[in-house]
């Protein structure tokens, strides 16, 4: 973003948190513009969960700024906090009151007007489709509803900025597609969002931008497009097999023409191969493979994609 | 309006959970009725009477005379034979054995004795013996008017004492106060007047206690994290549940108060100085149950933990028994714990009549209990949200 750019919804700046001597979060500086749907991607353990407490003001850095459309952002109850919506990963909502009185409360954090409250909360529920569950309890829903109600608990003072910590975790499929159907409209409302995951396929579909995270550092950042380019002339293979994968993709590393190699993917029993010209190198992992006991049933060489790009990066799988 | 909006839901929630509305009124109501009717009745003697068999009116009025003693708790028996094996088994503290011919020497003007079997190591037998002589008195006075009557004014005896019954009942009684100088009564009055004092001062502690299970249950939920994103101080949300537990103390403590003088005919004293009671009281129940809310990591930890150590508590503090009974040393370590105070302090408005400023003493005790408790609820409670990871 140059000078001339709106004023970010979030910016941001050199974030630094630490937990004794591990370093949570290290030099981290992002900003979102309104209406920008921003993916912070990164294996569980990478420090998302940490950067995100940090913008919403529930833990205060050792380093660095928050600023939300020019506030500061503190661990005190300022200002910038009445701005921001915070989705916690886990289903945050008291179980034993009914859907309605969940979102009147948290509205009420937000000391939104009766009449603006009650209006809210109706335009929520109807965004979030549970109308005709208003009067049941929260323990009454379904996994998927919770999650969706989670969400709209986030959504009912109307806040400029969304932050979404990982909110499809433990999600079934259907319920899902509704989450990220929802999360693609609010970018497409103006609302400004910041969503972390560990499910590249998420990010690709839903992120303006991306920024990838590992251990505590933001090591890249980019619209998908620009970040799968960073690898375009690489090839993502994947091997599936049956045997010791972790020791062979330990080997397959030792390869000055394979930049990353780990077990990952959706499956157990596959070994993904981050390389430059596959077709080359591919005799050289089979026989790597027969050599190491390692019985290859099938070789896909796919396209790279935001997780070639981590793979290329960190040399490890986003999901390990 | 924030802290209210948490003192609202943290309220809304307690009054939707039907296990918490009964540790909050039913249990404490069940067991103030087994305690009040266990403990009813210790203040009068317990005495078998023994009528001789054909016995005549004077007999008989006699017998309705010990039945009708508020001081006596009475029991007829057939036989003087299983009235003493009464007597052994410490059922009874005396038995009276109405003598056989006792009208026919009455009108004669022979001198009647009136047996009355005690076992030599009751303790409260002697006692008793006293009011049976009080009683019989009375009965014989009654008997030597109508005898004086017959003999100066002549007419039947019968007669007479049916004379003698009517300036009884329309002379002015003369009553006897017994009063020990420089004197307190230690003990609560026996009967729905211990049990409820007592069990308000036990439960309104153990239900506060137990209700810091709902705020561990909420740190874990993350609705606490979530309270936090948005501008609300971390003051404002202990403050909201402080408030909403405070609350929850005062309308147990008010039912037990009004079932007690409702149902069990309970009277609470000085009303100014039982509604301070009351109040300081439910603060130190809320200081407690806020504070194991910030300590304990699980609601199952508060379940199991909580209520034996708001019980063993009470024992400690006299809601089990009065403190009066058990040894000095164990008096003093009573007091290290607030009930001891708060019985005390029911003690002095109940048995002694006094004021507020008579419990001036055990409120300002009781008052610096719920400071540190809640102050220390309060640090405990804010250092979990705002520290740690999970809150």
């Amino acid at each position: 973003m140059n000078d001339a750019a709106p004023q970010p919804v979030l910016d941001c700046a050199h974030l630094v948190r630490r937990f004794g001597d591990r370093t949570a979060v290290d030099d981290v500086s992002l900003r979102i513009a309104p209406g920008e749907t921003y993916g912070l991607l990164g294996p569980n353990g990478a420090g998302k969960t940490t950067a995100i407490r940090m913008v919403c003001g529930l833990l205060r850095p050792d380093a660095g700024t928050v600023r939300v459309a020019g506030l500061p952002v503190s661990t005190a109850a300022g200002p910038a906090k009445r701005l921001i919506g915070f989705v916690p990963q886990e289903v945050a909502l008291y179980p034993d009151l009914s859907v309605r009185e969940n979102l009147r409360f948290f509205g009420r954090l937000y000391r939104l007007p009766r009449r603006r409250l009650e209006a809210r909360v109706a335009e929520v529920l109807d965004l979030i489709g549970l109308t005709a569950r208003a009067r049941d309890r929260v323990d009454s829903l379904s996994g998927g509803m919770r999650r969706r109600l989670n969400i709209g608990a986030g959504l009912v003072h109307a806040p400029t900025l969304l932050v979404l910590d990982e909110p499809t975790v433990g999600v079934d499929p259907q319920s899902r597609h509704a989450i990220l159907e929802s999360v693609t409209r609010f970018g497409e409302q103006g609302m400004a969002v910041l969503y972390t995951t560990h499910y590249m396929e998420e990010a690709e579909r839903l992120c303006d931008r991306v920024g990838i995270i590992d251990r505590g550092r933001l090591i890249a950042e980019g619209t998908p497009r620009e970040l799968v380019s960073l690898v375009a002339e690489r090839d993502r293979v994947r091997l599936t097999a049956v045997g010791d994968l972790d020791a062979f993709a330990r080997a397959c590393r030792r390869f000055t023409r394979v930049e990353g190699a780990a077990r990952g993917g959706d499956r157990d029993d596959v070994v993904e191969v981050v390389v430059k010209d596959a077709r080359s190198l591919l005799p050289e992992l089979l026989d790597l493979a027969h050599r190491q006991g390692v019985h290859v049933r099938s070789v896909e060489i796919d396209e790279p994609d935001l997780e070639t790009v981590f793979l290329h990066l960190t040399g490890t799988a986003l999901r390990e | 309006m924030t802290a209210l909006a948490v003192a609202r839901a943290t309220v809304l929630r307690a009054l939707r959970d039907r296990t918490a509305l009964f540790f909050m009124v039913l249990l404490p109501v069940a067991i103030i009725v087994v305690i009040g009717i266990t403990v009813s009745g210790f203040d009068r003697f317990r005495v078998g009477v023994v009528p001789a068999p054909r016995q005549g009116p004077v007999a008989r009025e006699l017998v309705a005379d010990l039945r009708s003693d508020t001081g006596l708790r009475t029991r007829v028996f057939g036989s003087a034979g299983d009235a003493r094996n009464a007597l052994r088994r410490a059922e009874l503290d005396a038995v009276v054995v109405m003598p056989a011919g006792l009208d026919e020497d009455v009108r004669s003007g022979r001198s009647v004795a009136v047996p009355v079997l005690v076992e030599p190591s009751g303790n409260a037998g002697h006692s008793a013996v006293s009011t049976v002589s009080a009683v019989v008195a009375g009965h014989a006075a009654k008997l030597q008017a109508a005898r004086f009557a017959a003999q100066e004014a002549g007419g039947t005896f019968e007669t007479n004492l049916d004379r003698a019954r009517g300036v009884e009942r329309a002379a002015s009684p003369i009553a006897v106060r017994a009063e020990t100088v420089d004197g307190v009564s230690e003990f609560l009055p026996l009967g729905y007047s211990y049990s409820t004092p007592t069990m308000l001062v036990l439960f309104v502690f153990v239900n506060a206690l137990a209700g810091g299970a709902a705020i561990v249950q909420t740190r874990r939920t993350g609705v606490y994290t979530r309270v936090l994103a948005a501008p609300v101080p971390s003051r404002a949300l202990v403050l909201g549940e402080t408030a909403a537990y405070l609350l929850l103390a005062l309308v147990q403590s008010v039912l037990i108060v009004g079932i007690g003088a409702l149902a069990f005919g309970v009277s609470w004293g000085d009303p100014l100085a039982a509604a301070a009671l009351v109040g300081v009281w439910a603060l130190v129940g809320t200081g407690a149950g806020v504070l194991a809310g910030a300590l304990f990591r699980t609601p199952e930890q508060v379940h199991a933990l909580g209520p034996s150590l708001g019980i063993t508590l009470g024992m400690l503090g006299g809601c089990m028994w009065p403190l009066a009974l058990v040894p000095g040393w164990l008096r003093t370590v009573g007091h290290a714990v607030p009930h001891a105070w708060a019985v005390d302090a029911w003690t002095e408005l109940l048995s002694r009549g006094g004021d507020l400023g008579a419990i001036l003493t055990d409120l300002l005790v009781l008052l610096g209990f719920a400071v540190v408790l809640l102050t220390l609820a309060s640090l405990a409670l804010r250092h979990r949200l705002t520290t740690s990871d999970r809150t």
